[in-house]
């Protein structure tokens, strides 16, 4: 059903006739090919070359120094400790309290629980101090996370969590958008564009607005809900009390970027031709088949592209995180700020810019691998 | 794609989807608009209520001064002006460097094409505070106002992007279209400009929607760049330095009357193109 034109042409065809038609011979043709892509490129890449090699040279330089930011201090060149020292996490067991005179393990009088050593006495205190990130029991023995900037890690790991989470359930209800809106039906026109509105309020202030809405009073627009349906006591504090803070996060950036989605998978749904359709229809393939034989295969290479870029804002997420947890919670990227506007180390921000730009890359790739994209 | 004439009760079913999706991407907004129209005391008044009411006698009453004052604000009304001017610029820049080079990735062949997407893409992969003080040096170096500042360094978020997904787009295009072209002997470029675009209509309009729309709302670099040049603020940031003529902090209503407003102009914007998100590649152009 897919026609030849769908994919890239083997070296054969290209012979027999590639895009361009020449009578002279192959090489002429290819040449003449190559000199015209390499002059398309040229706006992009002196765009590139004039706001992107410095900054972002710079970025990594800097990064491998101890440089700050706004200051006279003299720069030394520090080598991997920026890295060393943001990435540096290990895993301990805690040894149980004993009890002096029973040699038993002391246990909790009020609670009943298992007393252990304080994590202190375990994690390293050198070259750098390490504080606990967390712990966790396993098969009866107790664990503690600790590492070099415990902030830092938490960082990353609240933005994994942020990404895995808003990126899924935007694409699940970017899809789901996309397909009501390709369908035809009256107001489609009109749809669309109030498809785009929570994409178009302003960034900052629809953190505000969010902020707003989650206070912990009936101020607010959540609390005045879960009250009426009857959870909670109209005084739910969203954005300080740990458990909910990531889900409203998660909650308002689905909110605000699944229209991005919707509309990218809503081009590529146009790349999809009819006729495809029409025969599945003559083949007796029902919807949900002609959805998953059709639809799908075909748009992966859209949708691959649009994972790319939302998976990056995501990875780079800064505003809601610094709107509306403040310094509560950091992610990377407003860990990034924080080091450098507050705490001025140019060096170690550089360093965490350059961690974002790595886990970006392998999430670029994995997507274009995973979903079989083309890229020659 | 009509499926849903032949059965009423998927019909049913399909407008209640509808009306579900359009309350879910629309009442965080109603909600703006509903604070927007109200005083300070009606915006702490508990529980929140659905339409602006007096905090006694609880009768519905609309405070339109969040509006007033932000028209009387100079800098408001100035701010859209820039973004306008920013974000227009913007999105023409890339879109034109963006397909010139999506065609050739995506329908040329040369050598070196993979580490041309991927040096594209590195463009934005670093989070926007770090690269704000190399930017700024740039900024300086080159003797750039504020407005032309703006338009340059937002290519690096929107430039990657509008040649991804156009090169993907340009992929899937069929070749003969254009070996057709070619053997009524227009030239490749001719081909480019009154073939190829007219067909990648969807993706353009759709990458150029999104792009002034991140352009429209971007407030770092904005803030950094017009810190100097006053007269350039756009909107988000004339937003931030609402001071507020009623309130005593942050006034809230103001803002949320200024996110309505700014808001506004990108729905048009939306409702004039969006007819051509669903155009471009006929079937019969194939066939042709």
């Amino acid at each position: 059903m897919r026609g030849p034109s769908l994919r890239r042409p083997s070296y054969i065809e290209i012979c027999k006739g590639g895009i361009f038609v020449s009578k002279k011979g192959m090489s002429d043709l290819a040449k003449q090919e190559e000199k015209l892509a390499l002059k398309l490129l040229i706006p992009a890449f002196l765009i590139l070359i004039i706001i992107a090699v410095y900054p972002l040279g710079q970025v990594f330089y800097a990064s491998f120094t101890d440089k700050k930011f706004a200051g006279t201090e003299e720069t030394n060149f520090v080598g991997f400790k920026n890295y060393d020292k943001l990435l540096s996490f290990t895993i301990k067991e805690l040894p149980p309290k004993i009890d002096d005179e029973t040699g038993k393990q002391v246990v909790d009088q009020e609670t009943g629980k298992k007393v252990y050593k304080s994590p202190i006495y375990v994690l390293p205190r050198k070259p750098y101090l390490y504080r606990p990130i967390n712990t966790f029991k396993l098969f009866g023995n107790k664990y503690v996370i600790g590492s070099a900037d415990s902030k830092f890690i938490s960082s990353l790991w609240n933005t994994m969590v942020f990404t895995v989470c808003s990126v899924l359930l935007e694409t699940l209800l970017g899809l789901l958008v996309a397909l009501v809106v390709n369908s035809e039906f009256k107001g489609r026109g009109a749809m669309r564009a109030v498809m785009l509105v929570p994409w178009a309020v302003i960034t900052v202030v629809s953190a505000k607005m969010w902020e707003w809405m989650f206070e912990p009073s009936r101020i607010g627009l959540m609390n005045t809900i879960f009250e009426k349906i009857g959870l909670g006591n109209g005084n739910i504090a969203f954005l300080s009390m740990s458990k909910f803070q990531l889900p409203s996060l998660i909650a308002v950036d689905v909110w605000k970027t699944t229209p991005f989605m919707a509309l990218l998978i809503l081009a590529g749904l146009q790349l999809i031709p009819n006729e495809l359709y029409e025969a599945a229809r003559v083949d007796g393939a029902n919807k949900v088949k002609q959805f998953f034989s059709i639809t799908l295969p075909l748009l992966k290479p859209s949708l691959a592209v649009a994972l790319i870029f939302r998976t990056l804002d995501a990875l780079r997420v800064f505003d809601v995180f610094q709107v509306m947890l403040a310094q509560k919670r950091y992610s990377m990227a407003s860990y990034n700020y924080f080091q450098l506007i507050s705490a001025r180390n140019m060096g170690k921000a550089s360093a965490v810019g350059v961690i974002i730009f790595i886990l970006i890359f392998v999430f670029a790739v994995m997507y274009i691998r995973v979903l079989g994209v083309e890229t020659e | 794609m009509n499926k849903f004439r032949e059965n009423p009760v998927k019909r049913t079913l399909f407008y209640l989807v509808l009306i579900i999706i359009v309350i879910y991407l629309l009442f965080p907004f109603y909600w703006a608009f509903n604070s927007s129209l109200k005083s300070e005391s009606q915006l702490s008044m508990t529980p929140a209520t659905f339409v602006p009411r007096d905090p006694q006698t609880k009768e519905v009453d609309f405070f339109w001064k969040n509006y007033k004052a932000i028209f009387a604000n100079g800098s408001f009304i100035r701010g859209i002006y820039n973004s306008t001017i920013v974000a227009t610029c913007t999105t023409l820049l890339a879109l034109l460097a963006g397909s010139f080079a999506a065609f050739a990735l995506g329908k040329l062949r040369f050598r070196g094409k993979t580490p041309s997407l991927y040096i594209i893409l590195a463009m934005t992969m670093f989070p926007q505070v770090t690269v704000l003080t190399g930017l700024y040096a740039v900024i300086n170096a080159l003797n750039m106002d504020a407005i032309l500042s703006m338009i340059i360094t937002y290519m690096l978020f929107t430039l990657p992007f509008t040649t991804w997904v156009l090169t993907s787009f340009f992929r899937e295009l069929p070749i003969e279209i254009m070996q057709s072209a070619q053997v009524d002997g227009a030239t490749p470029f001719q081909t480019f400009r009154m073939i190829l675009l007219p067909l990648t209509a969807p993706a353009l309009v759709t990458t150029g929607l999104l792009s002034f729309i991140a352009a429209w709302n971007e407030y770092l670099f904005a803030l950094t760049f017009t810190s100097i040049d006053i007269k350039a603020r756009t909107i988000p940031v004339a937003i931030s330095y609402f001071s507020g003529q009623f309130a005593r902090q942050e006034p809230f209503g103001e803002i949320m009357a200024a996110a309505v407003v700014v808001t506004i102009p990108v729905v048009l914007l939306v409702l004039i193109f969006q007819r051509r998100i669903v155009a471009g590649l006929t079937a019969g152009a194939v066939k042709g």
